[in-house]
């Protein structure tokens, strides 16, 4: 049986690899909501492919707009392939560190009472 | 199915936002009285692993994409639908902020979708189908299945709502997308749990103890 450090480690490679896979092999296709979004706004048929120049018409009047530091998980055109992967990799990393910062955050906030 | 901020009105944003806190102090309650030392290797890989699966965009035909939710994983292998809500909540804040998938007005009813709908629909079609069919696999597999399509449909409403879709075409449209994607979804999930159960049985906690199922 793995131990606590191995498990850890095997997974996270694990995850970083389906990342790293994922910069290369995802699918450019819009996701099951834009895709909605395109059918119900007439530009793409319910079965059919996506045309090209296919875009979702966003009325932003009166919502709130952010700008993410690394939109669509990549660092922008200039980084290609490399910005991806830089991404996913601080992305994934990330995910674990918020994770275990909070778990151990309540953990320690609830010892005082033992 | 990360929603946009651009796709719902601020104030319809608010309020899946207090629902959601709702659920989300539930779940930091469950963290503190639930996850003991010995789960927090897989509260790690867990996370790491949500956010990776989250960001492989597969091809499901009719020109659409999807990626998988994790949220039955999340759930099913830690025993609760709160285990669920805890990672899904932390991995979308940092899909939001950092990436720009899924908005921030709009992060309550993501976290709603696919935490709480995702989560309680996958821990509790598991439990239910696992005192049916017996089977780990099928009962996991349909789970996951029904975790990534309900969700889906949740969604469609939410967008009825905000006056962004109409309610059959988006049902209809949402629904046969991600009933697709929602089939990889069973079978990455059963593969996971899969491994996971392998490599640490131990740290599992597949809440189907007893001989009965339940």
């Amino acid at each position: 049986m793995m131990d606590n450090k191995t498990f850890i480690i095997a997974g996270i490679i694990v995850a970083l690899l389906i990342g790293g896979i994922a910069v290369f092999m995802a699918s450019g296709d819009p996701d099951g909501l834009e895709s909605t979004a395109l059918v119900v706004q007439g530009q793409k048929d319910l079965t059919g492919a996506t045309p090209e120049d296919a875009e979702i018409h966003e009325d932003l009047t009166g919502k709130f707009s952010y700008s993410s530091p690394m939109p669509d998980y990549s660092l922008g055109e200039s980084f290609g392939s490399l910005g991806g992967l830089i991404a996913i990799i601080v992305g994934t990393f990330l995910a674990v560190i918020v994770v275990l910062g909070l778990a151990y955050g309540i953990k320690l906030a609830g010892k005082p009472t033992k | 199915m990360h929603i946009p901020d651009a796709f719902i009105p601020i104030w319809q944003g608010a309020i899946y936002w207090i629902i959601a806190l709702v659920f989300i102090a539930l779940a930091l309650r469950w963290a503190k009285n639930e996850m003991n030392e010995e789960k927090l290797p897989l509260v790690a890989v867990l996370a790491a692993g949500i956010f990776a699966l989250q960001s492989f965009n597969l091809p499901v035909s009719m020109g659409t994409s999807g990626h998988l939710v994790g949220g039955a994983l999340a759930a099913i292998i830690l025993g609760s639908p709160f285990a669920a809500i805890f990672i899904l909540t932390l991995v979308l804040i940092v899909q939001a902020i950092l990436f720009g998938d899924g908005g921030i007005t709009v992060l309550g009813t993501n976290i709603i979708n696919m935490g709480v709908i995702g989560g309680f629909v996958g821990f509790y079609s598991f439990k239910g189908l696992m005192g049916v069919t017996k089977s780990m696999p099928v009962s996991v597999f349909l789970a996951a299945w029904l975790a990534c399509l309900i969700p889906a449909l949740a969604c469609a409403v939410e967008m009825f709502l905000a006056g962004t879709f109409p309610l059959t075409e988006g049902l209809v449209a949402m629904g046969i997308y991600h009933a697709i994607i929602g089939v990889i979804e069973g079978i990455v999930t059963v593969a996971a749990i899969y491994l996971i159960t392998t490599a640490r049985p131990d740290l599992v906690d597949i809440g189907v103890k007893t001989p009965s199922g339940a």
